[in-house]
């Protein structure tokens, strides 16, 4: 396993570990290919739109765009192979191992590592989305303090997982349907052309309008979060996301007294640039 | 020096010649024997009719002479335009016997025959047991398919390509001298060997009558049948023009016959019927490792509830979860905006 620094120091700014090497890369391969299949299926979708032709054409139109199409499918469903082998094993490497070496391999507890897993959802996302609720409405001015991986990003982790796993069947069927109509009925072409297509306008819509308003479009991050290119996040986009995980990983690697204060929360003594000069104590906080 | 009179001679030769030249390009174009362009040449040749219809009386040389009716004279169709300027004609009988000759029978040519595959297939208008059809008024009679269609050569020459072959003209004029037989023959045969219209004007035409909500529902038809082809693949790629995929036709026609031979899917004897149709499917052309459960396969879905309740559930559930999942997603973005906006504007404001 790469082994990263959790805080990286430069300039006088933080930023904080997110993603490895391994995943930056799976991520970028994931965008680019769905992009890709986004415009050459989308005409096929919406055959009578006015951008149906134009766009079709830029993929070589109806002879070459369909190959297009069936190559960058079976990469991603190759990528998304991967990922699932990448996931057993680095939940065996970083789970099941430790386990093993402490003795206390069981399959209860293997279950219990898999639910308490830090991507897997759980009861705080849904607190998390009620405080944000909250915050939202302006009732309160406090913004719910994300974990390691918060609800967007599960949703947004989970969203393709099954939208991967639905087109990638689905298209599978229909492109070899004179293989699989051996065994099975004619009519699951049908079924599978309508979940293809929905699924598909339900995944492109999710990420160009909800995922991209939160890392390109959103006024903290536009243009975009770098996150997706170098893995470290900023203590600005820390604090304001994963709070509670940013207390815990700043106490963590020796900075408890520089802990800033939760987003939205007024630096009682701030001028500009000062906190960073005089780190506000959690306890010097008001109280909200 | 020439004299005069030679110089004279010289030039009405020449202007013998060019004329002659110009009276036999004009009778190898078109077969305009009867002179009717002499009037049908002017393209703002039009009235208005007795029901009020604006026509257009125009005929393009140009565009004439390339359709396939080019070598047929305009009388032997206008058969009852017997002097210029004539009167009001009768509508065009298609099964009228025209002064072509069928080279293989040399007999004098005529539609006629069509007019028997026409009567005993779906669009006839007596049933197969004898009773005579509803709504006879709406079944198809051949100008409501067929107009004067341009011919639509191939070319064969290392690739297949859409025109006129010059190399293979150059084959044909070895045994054939008349340039203007040669064009023509090779026109008929090319445009024969695959179809004058492409996929989506096939549809189109079928779905003048098939996609009309009146005529499906008087005739009790399953489906708008070009509306459920274009949410198939096959519609699809007619639309963004594929030549290759097939068009109503190639399902509804059985091979080796003509369409004007379709039967009902109910009827046994048709291509379409349901123990007949896994063999358009696996059709050597198509899919010929379809296995007959392929034609399972609901090309005409509408995904309505008549058609089937499970495809139809299935569907909405597709349609929900989108709009479960956007719906409250835009909802948080457009707060989410309004908060950014307004970042003080909290109601709980304690100091």
């Amino acid at each position: 396993m790469e082994t990263h620094f959790k805080i990286k120091v430069k300039n006088g700014k933080k930023y904080f570990f997110r993603f490895t090497v391994n995943q930056r890369f799976q991520h970028i391969l994931l965008a680019i290919l769905v992009i890709v299949l986004v415009l050459t299926g989308m005409p096929l979708k919406f055959p009578q739109a006015f951008w149906a032709h134009q766009i079709y054409s830029v993929f070589g139109g109806i002879r070459i765009a369909p190959f297009v199409h069936k190559t960058a499918g079976t990469m991603l469903v190759l990528l998304f192979v991967y990922h699932l082998i990448y996931l057993v094993y680095t939940f065996y490497q970083g789970q099941v191992i430790p386990l093993k070496k402490k003795n206390e391999l069981s399959i209860g507890k293997i279950l219990k590592t898999l639910i308490s897993h830090p991507i897997v959802p759980n009861l705080k996302d849904i607190k998390d989305i009620l405080n944000l609720l909250k915050y939202l409405l302006f009732l309160t001015n406090k913004r719910p303090e994300g974990a390691v991986f918060t609800w967007k990003e599960k949703f947004d982790y989970w969203g393709p997982f099954w939208g991967i796993a639905i087109m990638g069947s689905t298209g599978l069927l229909m492109w070899n349907k004179e293989l699989f109509t051996k065994f099975l009925p004619g009519e699951l072409i049908n079924f599978a052309l309508i979940a293809h297509s929905d699924e598909a306008l339900l995944a492109a819509l999710f990420l160009f309008i909800w995922h991209f308003y939160n890392v390109h479009f959103s006024t903290s991050v536009f243009p975009m979060d770098t996150v997706f290119i170098t893995g470290y996040l900023s203590e600005k986009m820390m604090v304001e996301e994963h709070y509670e995980y940013y207390k815990e990983i700043m106490t963590a690697s020796g900075y408890p007294h520089e802990i800033l204060p939760p987003h939205g929360v007024r630096k009682p003594e701030s001028e500009h640039g000062a906190v960073r000069d005089n780190p506000v104590k959690l306890t010097d906080l008001p109280r909200i | 020096m020439l004299t005069y009179q030679t110089r004279r001679s010289i030039l009405l030769l020449f202007l013998l010649l060019f004329g002659m030249a110009f009276v036999s390009a004009a009778n190898s174009e078109s077969a305009d024997v009867g002179n009717c362009l002499l009037c049908h040449k002017y393209p703002g040749l039009s009235r208005v009719d007795e029901e009020g219809r604006f026509r257009l009386f125009y005929v393009n040389e140009d565009i004439f002479d390339k359709s396939v009716h080019t070598r047929v004279k305009c009388e032997d169709c206008h058969t009852d335009i017997k002097k210029i300027p004539h009167d009001t004609p009768k509508k065009v009988d298609c099964f009228v016997q025209c002064h072509i000759v069928e080279p293989s029978s040399e007999q004098k040519f005529s539609h006629k025959e069509v007019a028997k595959f026409l009567a005993a297939s779906v669009h006839g208008e007596v049933a197969k047991q004898g009773n005579p059809k509803k709504h006879p008024e709406d079944l198809p009679s051949c100008k409501d398919c067929h107009d004067n269609p341009l011919y639509r050569p191939l070319s064969f020459f290392k690739r297949v390509r859409p025109g006129i072959s010059e190399t293979a003209m150059g084959r044909c004029r070895v045994c054939h001298k008349k340039d203007d037989f040669i064009f023509r023959f090779y026109n008929h045969v090319t445009t024969r060997l695959h179809k004058i219209r492409n996929p989506k004007n096939i549809a189109e035409v079928c779905a003048r009558c098939h996609d009309d909500p009146e005529l499906v529902k008087r005739h009790d038809l399953s489906t708008r049948a070009a509306y459920s082809y274009g949410e198939t693949f096959h519609g699809k790629a007619a639309h963004f023009l594929d030549e290759r995929i097939p068009d109503c036709l190639d399902c509804h026609v059985k091979r080796g016959e003509s369409v004007h031979q379709m039967l009902s899917h109910n009827d046994p004897q048709s291509i379409t019927y349901k123990t007949n149709k896994a063999k358009i499917c696996a059709n050597i052309e198509c899919h010929p490792k379809a296995s007959p459960k392929l034609a399972d396969y609901k090309i005409h879905a509408e995904f309505n509830f008549e058609q089937g309740t499970a495809q139809y559930y299935f569907k909405i559930f597709f349609i929900a979860l989108t709009g479960g999942v956007l719906l409250p997603m835009m909802g948080i973005m457009f707060l989410d905006v309004l908060r950014r906006l307004l970042p003080n504007a909290g109601l709980n404001r304690k100091k």
